[in-house]
């Protein structure tokens, strides 16, 4: 048996270097190839994390929550393997756990740390078997491959029917998430943020979860803070928000690049904590949230945790910050409405002049259908577009893009594309405007990414040469 | 003043279908032509009779049938404000929901508003993907642009299509035909959404809407360069001429 996942795992290697050599980026071929010759191989890698293996699926802040709960664990002093953003299917993640392991079929760590696309879930289950599931959110996305909702959260119960090991780490504000506690029967922990008098009231404008999963009475929402995030409960059979155990209590505290906020938590050793996060917008604090409750469940003592979120630096395209010459840059993955409209809540809601650029691709990963942008809240741009001097427009639908902004009430003087994109994002990052905002859907992000850095280094170089001349 | 009624937004609000009612009302107000949207849901009154442009969008199976409950409630009104001229745009679930019936997989037939000699059947594999269709508008052919996702298989009876399918699969991947066309009822399973990106079509909505209040004019041109970029990016990506 050893002989065979030995071999599986030579091949896969060996596979991974071929994949490099011809310029791909590695990471689903090796473990597709190792799962060919030997379909146990994951599992068997699997089966010797020491400690345990915690599984991150939703729809948004998968990739932010993993890497906080990555980095908390090591600065707790664990050794842990992750899964590389990208590839989380069961190939991908096959391939970390041999990127990890040796060649004798041997892995050294006490943690696993795995994000997986929703879809995946039931095969990640089933190999991984792990301690923690988390559950972030669930939104629409991608519709032309997961074209209900619905059917998606019905495979995830399904497949977590069979983990009665696992503890479920869910968001409380999300009723298609908290149902997971009474639809699984398993052990549940619940996250939340508190409605405070910044809140927004009443449900018409709530797209998803409008229905109560269980008896299909229509929900009342006492507040919201983005999509369906918020205080609900069913007049029909009293489903209703579950008290969370970690609860940030306050928000809005701002100083500098840290976000602070209240935190409340339920009869543990840490009734009352302040959490400081370098990132911007409630989605990262909901994701803090997530990775601190994964903490407690792991007994992590929580100054550890929140001296490790406070040290957090935002993954690619996460609102990542940039510096050109004096001003700051922003460049922000945006994959479905319910992100997006994040994203141009935190634009919306910065003081100052900015530029906009945005990257529109409709590969596979992007979703193909690019209809979603017209479910993304343009129009509180083009209703104050007084303090957004222009908007660059690229990508291979960046004319639909343009489109849509010019619906949205954005003057149609302020619209350009571009299909060039260096071009198109130099441009916006040396408008007029005090600050400049990157949007990239998915497949756009590395080349947006790199592209930045190169102007940004440039833009550091010229800077440099120009103080040494005066 | 053009009253729209959009039907159920809350509901049905797949795939960014409501950039159709923003187009009708921006390219309205753009011209100068005072137009009302009216929201309705579950349960709210309705008068077909006093509505001159109605969109149906499509929603998940849920949404689906709740909504096709309270409308069976509507539909004789409905049906005579449809033989009376009223403008109706109805994409994918809300077009299959004017036809007769739904028949699902397992021999079940889902009764529709009867509205439309058309039923659909549920399909195998979905069909999926960017999709380009012929229709003619004032004599010419002209070429609209969309994105079709759906398992529904739609086959029409007396009534005519809204075009022919150029790329893509339409109305059930096999007879060539997308969408159908009766009196001033237009259905599709385009969404992109439709409006936005084929202007034209979207002009002779509102100009049918107009005729339906009365008013028989020409509108106004508009600087159509954003919606023609779009249209003709997509066009000219699949290998299609623009004319």
């Amino acid at each position: 048996m050893k002989l065979r996942l030995t071999s599986a795992i030579i091949a896969g290697r060996s596979a991974a270097k071929l994949s490099r050599v011809c310029g791909n980026d590695g990471s689903s071929l090796p473990g597709m190839v190792a799962r060919k010759l030997y379909p146990p191989a994951l599992e068997e890698l699997a089966g010797q994390v020491r400690r345990g293996i915690i599984v991150i699926s939703g729809t948004n802040g998968k990739t932010t929550t993993a890497n906080m709960i990555t980095g908390m664990l090591q600065e707790a002093g664990f050794k842990v393997i992750s899964n590389r953003e990208g590839a989380n299917m069961i190939s991908g993640i096959t391939t970390s756990f041999i990127m990890n392991s040796v060649t004798s079929g041997k892995i050294d760590c006490d943690y696993a740390v795995i994000e997986t696309d929703e879809a995946s879930i039931p095969e990640v289950l089933k190999n991984l078997s792990p301690k923690v599931v988390v559950l972030t959110n669930f939104f629409r996305d991608q519709l032309d491959r997961y074209w209900e909702m619905e059917k998606v959260i019905g495979v995830i119960r399904d497949a977590l029917l069979g983990q009665s090991q696992a503890t479920l780490v869910l968001n409380a504000d999300d009723p298609l998430v908290a149902q997971f506690q009474d639809t699984t029967g398993l052990q549940s922990y619940f996250f939340g943020l508190a409605g405070d008098e910044n809140s927004n009231k009443g449900s018409t404008s709530i797209r998803e979860a409008k229905f109560c999963p269980f008896c299909s009475s229509a929900l009342v929402y006492d507040y919201y803070h983005y999509g369906q995030l918020g205080a609900y409960s069913c007049p029909g059979c009293g489903f209703k928000r579950p008290r969370p155990q970690v609860e940030a209590v306050q928000s809005g505290g701002a100083a500098g690049d840290l976000s602070s906020y209240q935190l409340s938590c339920q009869g543990g050793t840490v009734p009352r904590e302040n959490m400081e996060i370098q990132t911007r917008g409630l989605h990262n604090l909901y994701n803090a949230l997530a990775a601190f409750s994964v903490g407690l469940q792991l007994d992590i003592d929580a100054q550890t945790i929140l001296h490790s979120l406070k040290k957090y630096q935002p993954a690619i395209g996460r609102m990542e910050r940039f510096k050109y010459g004096d001003k700051h840059a922003y460049l922000n993955l945006v994959k479905n409405p319910a992100g997006f409209d994040q994203g141009l809540r935190t634009l919306y809601e910065a003081q100052g002049t900015k530029d906009v650029f945005i990257a529109l691709n409709d590969n596979f990963a992007d979703s193909r259908d690019i209809s979603w942008i017209w479910d993304v809240d343009f129009e509180i741009l083009g209703a104050d577009h007084q303090h957004l001097r222009r908007f660059m427009c690229s990508g291979l639908r960046g004319e639909d893009m343009a489109l849509r902004l010019k619906y949205a009430g954005v003057p149609a003087e302020k619209i350009a594309v571009n299909a060039d994109m260096r071009r198109a994002i130099k441009t916006s990052l040396s408008g007029s405007g005090g600050e400049t905002y990157i949007f990239s859907t998915y497949t756009a992000l590395r080349p947006v990414h790199k592209i930045v850095k190169s102007l940004v280094e440039k833009g550091a170089a010229n800077d440099q040469g120009m103080s040494s001349v005066s | 003043m053009i009253k729209a009624c959009h039907l159920y937004p809350d509901l049905l609000n797949l795939y960014g279908d409501r950039g159709n009612v923003m187009a009708f009302q921006k390219r309205c107000q753009w011209r100068n032509i005072p137009v009302q949207i009216i929201n309705k849901s579950l349960g709210d009154p309705m008068d077909f009779g006093k509505y001159d442009f109605v969109f149906l969008g499509g929603g998940s199976d849920r949404e689906q049938n709740l909504i096709t409950a309270d409308l069976l409630k509507h539909r004789d009104q409905f049906k005579q404000a449809v033989e009376n001229g009223l403008v109706v745009l109805a994409i994918c679930g809300g077009y299959q929901l004017l036809g007769r019936y739904y028949a699902t997989g397992d021999g079940r037939h889902i009764p529709g508003l009867d509205i439309l000699d058309l039923y659909t059947r549920a399909g195998g594999a979905r069909l999926v993907g960017n999709t380009v269709i012929e229709m003619k508008q004032d004599g010419a052919p002209v070429k609209v642009v969309g994105f079709e996702n759906h398992a529904g298989q739609t086959y029409l009876g007396s009534v005519k299509p809204l075009g022919k399918v150029l790329y893509g699969k339409g109305n059930n991947g096999r007879d060539g035909l997308e969408g159908a066309r009766y009196k001033n009822v237009f259905c599709s399973y385009l969404h992109g959404p439709l409006l936005p990106k084929n202007a034209r079509f979207t002009d002779k909505l509102i100009k049918l809407s107009l005729r339906r209040r009365g008013i028989d004019q020409d509108l106004q041109p508009l600087d159509d360069v954003f919606e023609e970029r779009a249209r003709i990016t997509l066009l000219g990506r699949l290998g299609l001429k623009v004319n």
